[in-house]
């Protein structure tokens, strides 16, 4: 499992993530919400060691997360890919480097599941859209069957309807392999339906670590609260009569 | 005065991308216009706005984001009065003030350049500048998506009440449902380059016609809570 | 700001310093004996040993490498570049003769340069790939591969000779620095054009442009307001580079059309192995290198005060 044990970051002179702990077992998903510049992304470049904590520790089953291969999706679905190389070369090469292959029907099974066209591996990523390019991203990322998947963002460039199905695709195959998701993101109605925990993080700080339910029922006054409300009023989340 | 375009077409490299559309959109209409990636609401939005400038009418655009919109070498100042200027006001003769206050950006240094402010305000500021000149219609391109909820949410309410009771007449174009159904009267429905359907929002919401509208009825929130 | 500055010091510093040390070095250690180089310029005939030994201990060559460095180096911390040696005569007054000579054709040669790359570029970026534009890049691909000395006698063969329209040697009139300034600025057009050119088509895919032109603000004032200033990043970036080339240029120009200046007072240095001027020459070109650095790091911060802030 993830533990982040009272963790510092440091960027320079500020202090961008104070006293962070959260934990995360296999199978079950935490989303991290929060405005930007609160620290989400340094707090992924800590757990893949990037960033190395000023104090505090990250690991995974006790021993440093990259050695368990961590996942990831990026935030940028286009500069996530080498523009010079076929999307399958990029998707395959975790795989290869680290001597492993993947089953053929896995992957059309995963293609099909994001709805994307068939051939597509075979093109550039220049010469697909930012919504298949993203798709693809997360593809690569669930493809090599790592026990932490981290997403920074993943839906961000999708359609309300595909965004669902994507969803979806993920929180099904989690069930199927068990695999412990963390999920960035800024759409709280994401964050509410599919993580089992949520954490609200503001300038580097965690405001709250609680379930959907909690969240959205009775957040904790303040900052928590104002996002509720805005998630409300943008629709994101629905208060059924 | 109700604002009414026929026979607005594109096409791109030989395909059609939208195929012959009327609308009519009457005086302080607020409008969803709504479908999935690649429908062609955008393709919609910028040819109402050229076809109703054509038309001598004040059209007023907003893009996604605030990158989309300022020129990062120029002042806030500079974006304001070439606003003005392209519409043929003095500068100094919009009602700055007034604008700024509505939408709670009166703090901003307009001497600064964009990025400096931070997105949420230069994202007001631009919205502030659409409603110079008290425009016939303001096209909003998916407002909120590169903002903050809570930044995101505050603009929208802003804009709303500053809108109520005027002429100005607004179109907001989505892929997020659940957004419009909050934020308009009236949805129409995109799907692959045509208006499908539309509809005073609470029709569609309840019973959508066409396969386009429906999933999008079906997949506009990401649950519904108790409350 | 002022931790720029005192970066942009120091960073001036080592490169002067560098450069004065690595011409020293280079000269002293040339093949040939100096002295009896700065005999020959001196008194123009073959000479006997004891006078080249004069020669060499007035010169200050009888000594070891290090100490006649340090002997060179300590006066040129206050600027002051010594005495020739062949002449004997304080360098500054002729450098400052050479610089009246060279500075107007360099900037001569930039306005030539500018006053034919600014509309071929604008005219080029108006519609890429038509026939306008691939005349234009043609006209500047063959304008970097045409070396200036060649350029300079067909152009002396054609307006000097043929023609007899200008004159081609010496510096007496301000006609004489026509075909020098034609020479230089059209070597520097080529660059001139396509930097600008892309530079212009790269602005004008800036993000933020249909929105502003769906503002209903006018081409013209879009190009003069926003393309414009985006262009002249990178233009402003190459003009600093160009630099190089002119100077470069200019040495060869000054001697194919045989005007005074920099350029014929430096290649006559080497020829007579006159070290303290070749150093003043050197320790001055650097100078200008490192203040039109500084110049256009200037110009940067005002264009796009980003820069400055990612600095700090």
């Amino acid at each position: 499992m993830l533990r982040v044990n009272q963790v510092w970051v440091k960027r320079g002179a500020a202090v961008a993530l104070q006293d962070i702990s959260l934990s995360l077992e296999p199978g079950r998903t935490l989303a991290v919400v929060g405005e930007s510049g609160a620290g989400k992304s340094t707090l992924i470049a800590a757990i893949l060691g990037l960033l190395r904590p000023s104090h505090g520790e990250i690991t995974w089953a006790g021993a440093p997360v990259r050695a368990c291969r961590p996942a990831l999706v990026m935030q940028e679905p286009r500069s996530a890919f080498n523009p010079v190389l076929s999307l399958r070369r990029s998707v395959m090469e975790p795989i290869v480097a680290s001597g492993g292959t993947i089953p053929a029907d896995r992957l059309c099974h995963l293609c099909d599941g994001l709805e994307l066209p068939p051939d597509i591996l075979d093109r550039r990523p220049t010469e697909v859209s930012i919504g298949q390019a993203q798709r693809v991203g997360i593809l690569r990322a669930l493809v090599a069957s790592a026990p932490l998947v981290l997403f920074d963002e993943p839906l961000s460039a999708l359609d309300a309807v595909t965004q669902k199905h994507t969803a979806r695709l993920i929180s099904d195959l989690q069930c199927e392999e068990g695999f412990a998701a963390l999920i960035v993101t800024h759409d709280l109605g994401y964050a509410a339906a599919h993580g089992d925990e949520i954490a609200v993080l503001k300038s580097g700080r965690i405001e709250e670590i609680a379930t959907p339910e909690q969240f959205v029922l009775t957040p904790k006054p303040g900052y928590c609260e104002q996002l509720r409300d805005a998630a409300l009023a943008l629709g994101a989340l629905e208060a059924a009569a | 005065m109700t604002l009414s375009v026929s026979g607005l077409s594109a096409v791109r490299s030989g395909r059609t991308i939208l195929h012959p559309t009327s609308l009519v959109i009457a005086p302080g209409a607020r409008i969803g216009l709504v479908g999935l990636s690649g429908s062609g609401k955008s393709t919609l939005g910028h040819a109402l706005i050229d076809d109703l400038r054509a038309q001598g009418r004040s059209v007023a655009h907003v893009p996604q984001s605030p990158d989309e919109a300022l020129d990062p070498l120029r002042s806030m100042a500079f974006h304001w009065q070439e606003a003005e200027h392209a519409l043929g006001l003095t500068p100094g003769s919009a009602d700055q003030r007034g604008l700024f206050a509505a939408l709670n950006i009166e703090g901003g240094d307009l001497s600064k350049r964009p990025w400096s402010w931070s997105r949420g305000m230069q994202q007001r500021f631009v919205i502030a500048m659409a409603l110079i000149g008290t425009p016939d219609l303001i096209v909003l391109d998916e407002p909120t998506s590169a903002l903050d909820p809570v930044v995101a949410a505050a603009t929208m309410d802003l804009l709303d009440r500053h809108l109520d009771g005027r002429e100005t007449a607004m179109m907001l174009i989505t892929h997020d449902l659940g957004l419009a159904a909050r934020r308009v009267f009236q949805l129409m429905v995109m799907h692959d380059g045509q208006l499908v359907e539309q509809a005073p929002t609470d029709d569609i919401l309840l019973r959508p016609q066409t396969r386009a509208a429906q999933a999008l009825v079906a997949h506009r929130n990401w649950m519904a809570l108790p409350c | 700001m002022i931790m720029g500055l005192l970066g942009f010091v120091l960073r001036a510093a080592v490169v002067l310093s560098g450069t004065a040390a690595l011409t020293f070095a280079l000269l002293w250690n040339a093949p040939g004996d100096p002295a009896q180089a700065i005999a020959m310029a001196r008194f123009d005939a073959l000479l006997t040993e004891d006078v080249i030994d004069q020669v060499r201990a007035e010169a200050g060559l009888d000594i070891s490498f290090w100490p006649a460095f340090t002997s060179w180096l300590v006066p040129l911390l206050s600027l002051d570049f010594g005495n020739s040696a062949v002449t004997g005569r304080p360098v500054w007054p002729d450098l400052v003769t050479a610089m009246s000579y060279t500075f107007p054709l360099a900037l001569a040669s930039l306005a030539v340069g500018l006053a034919v790359s600014l509309p071929l570029a604008v005219l080029a970026a108006k519609r890429p790939g038509s026939l306008v534009d691939r005349c234009a890049v043609a006209v500047a691909s063959l304008g970097v591969a045409i070396p200036a000395y060649w350029l300079g006698l067909l152009l002396i063969l054609l307006f000097a000779v043929k023609l007899a329209w200008l004159p081609a040697m010496g510096a007496r009139t301000a006609a004489h620095a026509i075909l020098p300034a034609l020479t230089l600025g059209l070597g520097v057009t080529a660059s001139f054009t396509r930097i600008i050119r892309s530079g212009i088509l790269e602005a004008r895919g800036q993000p933020f442009l249909p929105a502003i032109r769906r503002r209903g603000v006018s081409d013209r004032a879009i190009g003069r307001d926003h393309v414009a200033p985006h262009a002249a990043i990178p233009v402003v970036t190459v003009f600093g580079l160009e630099l190089a080339f002119l100077l470069e240029g200019l040495v060869l120009v000054e001697v194919i059309f045989g005007r005074p200046g920099l350029g014929t007072f430096l290649v006559q240095a080497i020829l007579a192995r006159d070290f303290p001027h070749v150093q003043a020459v050197v320790v001055l070109t650097a100078l200008i290198f490192v203040t039109v650095n500084l110049l256009i790091d200037g110009i940067y911060r005002v264009i796009e005060p980003r820069i400055g802030e990612r600095d700090a």
